[in-house]
């Protein structure tokens, strides 16, 4: 045996626990997800090589195209929205303010209580009769009546999202106040004795300098939010009418609900073509972004 | 009319008292270097001068102004950090342009101006990179073009070679000291490293916890320092210092006791040391191997040879350190006996509160 290949061997002896981690949880479940989107697996014991026809049948029959559709807009709106608030959070965050601290600590409750426990939060105050919510508005004098938000298709869309940005934007929040405080505080007290403002010292420095972070949690929460299940199951099942169902859920619906795991592993698959290519664009971008740190 | 005037200038944070009373005058055009030790507040006062610390007491005037409550933008000074300071994702051009693009000066004005800080400072080839494909020295230089295109009254320096390399360090120096020549701007350069103070310096301030120990031209400083704290932090390698105690003062000679080392005696019209406890100062380029003048006697622990110079440490029989420092190569070995002299007008003579008594 030549001392290279010995080499190797030993390399793949180290290698071996992790590849067979890897091999065990995530690469036998996705090709036998694969090699099941292709049969007619249901509750019987046998089933039958089909071919493509459980793409065929998602992609001609029913309304998989409309909730893809339904999936992007969602994911659309929600990481938006954590962005935004995200950055202004960590803005106000990163401002020397009295209590700075106690506010950094009143950021984390979304992150730390339990997700289950957080979303059945929610829907107590989406509830019409009882909920928070609709008693506020109408107090207010805003509506005339009470509100289920969860009992309307464009209501429930929305109340998903908001349920969703609240439990995402802490860690967007901390993230990019990690980011905000690595720029270099010199920079914003050259820029100041040049004159520059407050705004004008976020616009030309604080962005462009969080440009990287801006991109790295976007295409993060990007993947993250599209395989979001928790949130719109516990709220609304993916109703009312399936306005609130998403890919995930209409996947878990079609294998889980109606016993099809050879048409729900077709969606899956489709699904994890999208997070492949979330994924690939993610590795770009870090790539990108590490060459230009380089320069 | 000094073009900067300090009274009575303090700083705490909290509790700690960081520049306790500083009263300075800086004339136009001066290049004024603030020395001291680490923590001995020299950043914070040129902070203060900038308007990036918060003013405790006293006040700062800039032309006759009190600035006190101004931005550093109103103060007509320009800062370069000791990090630079400069946008990693704009160009050069970008950073130097950046207070004119805060100014909102027309483009022509903008390109007039920093093609002209561009060419003094030779930086006309490097305006499109950014600042992580430059040197340290060419970073360095965007720095000061940033400064330069403000067209300040002042320019303030916080330590801006201490990033560089030892070379390129003393070649930056050359270039800043032309660099003042040229423009004839007042500057307040800090400094923990004493070769660029005395080398860049028409006026030195030596800081020591917050107060200013001495303010002179680098050969006052180096001749005639004012106390101890002075003499030791001029000068490299540093003063020697023997205690002593004053035998006798009549007016024309001070003679002292230093123990083992004998008696001195040396010519100083003052009669209040007598009795006193004194420490004498010698510094090491002083020392010679002949037997001129009062005579030592000690044996070298390290003999350190640089070519140029050659340098013994050795301890006193009281304990104390003894530094040497000869032209040349003399014949000097570690622990071999050597007989060292100084002539007795080299000499420098403290009192008990640690004040020189010339």
């Amino acid at each position: 045996m030549t001392s290279t290949r010995s080499a190797t061997l030993f390399a793949f002896a180290l290698l071996a626990p992790a590849l067979i981690y890897i091999l065990t949880i995530v690469a036998y479940p996705l090709f036998d997800t694969i090699v099941l989107s292709f049969t007619n697996a249901s509750l019987r014991q046998e089933y039958d090589f089909v071919g493509w026809a459980n793409y065929q049948r998602i992609f001609t029959a029913g309304n998989f195209t409309e909730v893809i559709i339904r999936t992007f807009v969602w994911t659309f709106f929600s990481v938006s929205m954590k962005m935004i608030i995200g950055m202004c959070g960590a803005v106000l965050l990163n401002a020397a303010i009295p209590g700075q601290t106690l506010f950094r600590i009143l950021t984390m409750p979304p992150w730390i209580v339990p997700m289950a426990i957080g979303i059945y939060m929610w829907a107590w105050m989406y509830n019409g009769q009882f909920g928070m919510i609709s008693g506020l508005l109408e107090n207010m004098g805003l509506t005339s009546g009470p509100i289920a938000f969860l009992a309307y298709g464009h209501t429930a869309f929305w109340a998903t999202i908001v349920t969703d940005v609240w439990i995402g934007v802490p860690m967007v929040t901390i993230y990019f106040l990690a980011a905000m405080q690595s720029i270099p505080r010199d920079l914003y007290e050259a820029a100041w004795t040049d004159g520059a403002g407050r705004f004008y010292r976020f616009r030309r420095i604080t962005m462009p300098l969080m440009v990287p972070a801006i991109i790295t949690m976007s295409l993060l929460s990007l993947i993250a939010t599209f395989n979001s299940f928790d949130i719109i199951w516990i709220l609304t099942q993916g109703g009312p009418s399936g306005s609130t169902t998403t890919m995930i859920i209409d996947t878990y619906k079609t294998a889980m609900g109606s016993r099809k795991y050879g048409e729900g592993a077709a969606r899956a698959v489709v699904i994890s073509i999208f997070v492949i290519i979330f994924c690939i664009t993610y590795f770009r971008a870090v790539r990108k972004l590490q060459q230009g740190e380089a320069k | 009319m000094s073009q900067l005037s300090l009274k009575r200038l303090e700083k705490s944070f909290n509790e700690a008292r960081i520049i306790k009373g500083i009263d300075l005058d800086v004339s136009e055009g001066e290049f004024v270097v603030f020395v001291g030790p680490s923590g001995c507040g020299k950043s914070t006062l040129l902070r203060m001068i900038a308007g990036l610390e918060d003013v405790t007491a006293g006040e700062i005037e800039i032309g006759g102004k009190t600035v006190n409550d101004l931005p550093p933008v109103q103060r007509g000074i320009a800062m370069v950090f000791q990090s630079y300071a400069l946008y990693p994702h704009m160009s050069v051009y970008e950073n130097i342009a950046f207070p004119l693009r805060v100014e909102k000066l027309p483009q022509a004005e903008v390109d007039a101006r920093v093609g002209a800080a561009a060419k003094v400072l030779q930086l006309e080839s490097r305006l499109q990179h950014r600042p992580g494909q430059l040197s340290g020295g060419q970073r360095q230089r965007v720095a000061i073009g940033r400064a330069i295109v403000r067209q300040p009254k002042i320019f303030l320096f916080d330590e801006p070679l201490s990033n560089l390399d030892a070379a390129l360090r003393s070649e930056m120096r050359i270039e800043l000291m032309e660099l003042h020549k040229r423009l004839g701007s007042t500057m307040i350069y800090v400094t923990h490293d004493q070769v660029e103070a005395m080398t860049m310096a028409d006026k030195i301030v030596v800081l020591d916890a917050g107060t200013i120990a001495q303010v002179g031209s680098p050969l006052d400083l180096y001749h005639r320092p004012d106390n101890l704290f002075v003499a030791g932090f001029i000068g490299s390698p540093k003063m020697n210092f023997i205690n002593g105690r004053v035998k006798s003062a009549d007016g024309t000679t001070v003679t002292i006791d230093l123990g083992s080392l004998g008696t001195i005696a040396l010519p100083r019209a003052i009669t209040e040391v007598a009795g006193q406890d004194v420490t004498l100062g010698i510094r090491p380029e002083h020392m010679r191997l002949d037997d001129g003048g009062f005579v030592i006697e000690t044996t070298p622990n390290i003999v350190e040879q640089l070519g140029i110079h050659t340098i013994t440490y050795s301890t006193l029989s009281s304990g104390e350190p003894f530094i040497g420092l000869f032209e040349g190569n003399p014949d000097l070995v570690e622990s071999k006996s050597v007989r060292m002299g100084f002539a007795l007008e080299q000499a420098h003579l403290f009192d008990a509160r640690g004040l020189a008594v010339y």
